[in-house]
């Protein structure tokens, strides 16, 4: 049939530019907008693939998806799309099958004591299980979208008058709570530039056109303000599975800060941001770009003579963060292993 | 089936195969009891598995073997909701045992995968005692070609380290044994310290050879990561909030809790080690952080 032959063209052609665009990093893509586009795509491969069964559609998946997230190790929304997908995939088929839900979804010692021994197998096929997963994806397209508006409407609870916040770089999901915040208190702003790329300097104007009193300041600057600031509110890149942070280069020091101010430590981020992995050794998270920002090539002489890093995230560890505010809610860095559990299936874990 | 079959058959079981856990023997030794009970309800059943499980803790007092009787007969009121004909109920929980033995057998590989990327090349490892399921992680570490050095404790009174760092050389890992009195010396040129456990508690905290505790305590005080490996059936309900209250049938060996005048005299064998020292939890069940341990408890018990 011509017409699939072309679509399954166009789809290629779409995968082949969105991988490239992952490998190139160039810019600053918006987490929701990768998070958008991985879903996209995986919905076109599902309507236009060519899968029988369940467990074929897992298999496809599951390759694409590990492509697209070895084009950009530290993109971690790509994975967790991936892996929000293949866990609807089961819940569709389960429910198709008639299981109820909880029932052999996760490891445990339960199961492990009563199961019969039957391994789901994925290899009947239905023909509604095309257009459930289909509507299931949609309904998650929607859930993102709401994402940022569900945790700014939290910032009244979390921010009072005459309060001194401090946070560190250019974070849209901060932003979008200080303004909502500011329609009805009045506090102060202190942002951290965030050398070298200074994205402080662009949060900061933003917060100021909506009559926010902000101060910038650079980044060595933090620990002698921090006795004076009441919270610290930050963004991040990626939650990790233990309850760790990998967010922008300059947060570790900002969090140690804190904690030693006993200043509470508040993290606003959605839930398409928390990832099954572990922070191991492998350290596959890091990525080092040009370090021209932080010393200039017309050093030329100086350069030859050092090594000139530039890394781009930071890791800060669970015991420096108070509260998680994501769009379900406000949650404490131990309680993440129950979120995990709820979003992805174990065996999605390594993709 | 006689109390000394029962005992023999659990002998027999850590005699044949020298790397199986307790905890699994001891339940191998239940299902060959619940094949050969003669009874005809459940609740004969139970309190007979009551009786068989009191005989076995008096020959080996540890955890594990505790927490492995109790898994047992939480294994068999589940199935005995399930299925009110009691023979049809025994066939299906003799077919379950054995499922359960066989997953369980594979528990220590599937620990070993999860735990070996945590160990980077060029590590420095220090452990305590002799743990099999920390021989398995570093054989799976040593397989995917990474470097690394361990430090053993020597572990008095029986110096189960000694075994350990035979075993190691076998391996070709390059061993130091040290004295348990110099774990805060080493603790510095240390990169990561990893230990088994013989019981995980319900606060996530482990119970495990006398020392560890320490090792905990000056893990925590330099920023080292402290690492605990454990199979999901050590998981034991108990709560201890300080050495205390870890029972007394636990602490000493058996043949002591039989013989002595005077328990305070004797030194304790095993300690416990409290959920905020430890980072992470490697089972079967995943890579848990402590929080995470009460959860896998309840889902079981209630």
């Amino acid at each position: 049939m011509p017409g699939a032959a072309e679509r399954g063209a166009e789809l290629r052609e779409q995968m082949e530019a969105f991988v490239a665009r992952l490998r190139g990093g160039g810019g600053r893509p918006r987490s929701e907008d990768t998070a958008r586009h991985t879903l996209a795509l995986l919905r076109k491969i599902i309507a236009h693939g060519h899968w029988g069964s369940a467990g074929e559609l897992m298999e496809l998946i599951r390759a694409e998806g590990r492509r697209m997230a070895a084009a950009q190790p530290s993109e971690t929304t790509v994975g967790n799309m991936v892996r929000r997908v293949l866990k609807v995939i089961r819940e569709e088929y389960g429910r198709l099958r008639g299981r109820s839900e909880e029932s052999d979804q996760q490891e445990s010692l339960h199961k492990l004591l009563t199961s019969g021994g039957l391994n789901e197998d994925f290899n009947t096929s239905y023909p509604t299980l095309k257009a459930n997963v289909i509507e299931a994806i949609n309904e998650l397209l929607i859930e993102l979208e709401g994402t940022t508006d569900n945790i700014a409407m939290q910032a009244l609870e979390h921010i009072h008058s005459n309060e001194v916040i401090m946070t560190i770089g250019y974070s849209r999901t901060v932003e979008a709570f200080l303004k909502e915040a500011a329609r009805k208190r009045k506090f102060q702003v202190i942002v951290a530039e965030c050398a070298p790329f200074c994205q402080g300097h662009e949060m900061a104007v933003r917060l100021s056109k909506e009559n926010i009193e902000t101060t910038v300041m650079s980044d060595a600057a933090i620990f002698a303000v921090m006795s004076r600031v009441n919270k610290v509110i930050i963004g991040t890149k990626t939650i990790l599975a233990n309850g760790a942070l990998i967010a922008v280069s300059g947060t570790h020091t900002l969090a140690l800060a804190a904690k030693h101010h006993s200043t509470p430590l508040i993290v606003c981020a959605p839930m398409f941001k928390l990832s099954p992995q572990f922070p191991n050794e492998e350290d596959s998270f890091h990525k080092f770009v040009s370090p021209q920002e932080v010393l200039p090539f017309t050093e030329g002489e100086i350069l030859a003579k050092i090594n000139v890093h530039c890394p781009v995230f930071d890791y800060v560890p669970p015991e420096l963060i108070t509260l998680f505010i994501s769009n379900i809610g406000g949650n404490a860095p131990s309680y993440i292993y129950r979120l995990m559990s709820e979003l992805y299936h174990p065996d999605d874990y390594e993709l | 089936m006689s109390t000394d079959d029962l005992i023999e058959a659990f002998r027999a079981q850590l005699r044949d195969d020298p790397d199986v856990a307790s905890a699994v023997a001891a339940i191998r030794a239940l299902l060959g009891f619940l094949k050969r009970d003669r009874g005809e309800t459940i609740q004969g059943l139970r309190s007979s598995l009551l009786d068989a499980i009191e005989t076995l803790s008096r020959v080996d007092s540890s955890v594990a073997v505790s927490s492995g009787g109790e898994l047992f007969l939480r294994f068999i009121s589940l199935t005995s909701l399930e299925y009110s004909d009691y023979s049809k109920c025994k066939e299906i929980m003799i077919e379950r045992g054995e499922i359960f033995l066989r997953k369980v057998s594979l528990s220590r590989n599937k620990i070993a995968k999860l735990c070996h990327p945590f160990i980077r090349d060029g590590a420095r490892i220090l452990t305590h005692a002799y743990s099999r399921v920390v021989l398995r992680v570093l054989e799976a570490a040593v397989e995917s070609k990474k470097r690394f050095s361990v430090y053993v404790t020597e572990s008095q009174p029986d110096q189960a380290g000694q075994k350990m760092a035979k075993a190691l050389r076998k391996l070709d890992i390059p061993v130091t044994v040290i004295l348990d009195a110099a774990v805060g010396y080493i603790m510095e040129k240390v990169d990561l310290v990893l230990v088994g456990a013989e019981g995980v508690v319900e606060s996530g905290g482990i119970i495990n050879k006398i020392g560890t505790n320490q090792i905990a305590v000056c893990a925590k005080a330099q920023n080292k990561p402290f690492y605990v490996v454990a199979e999901s059936f050590k998981f034991v309900r108990l709560f201890p909030l300080n050495q205390q209250d870890v029972p007394d049938k636990f602490k000493y060996k058996a043949d002591t809790l039989k013989t002595s005048q005077n328990l305070t005299e004797e030194h304790p064998w095993i300690d416990y080690t409290s959920p905020s020292l430890i980072t992470l939890l490697f089972t079967d069940l995943g890579v848990l952080t402590p929080s995470a341990v009460s959860d896998e408890l309840i889902k079981l018990y209630l």
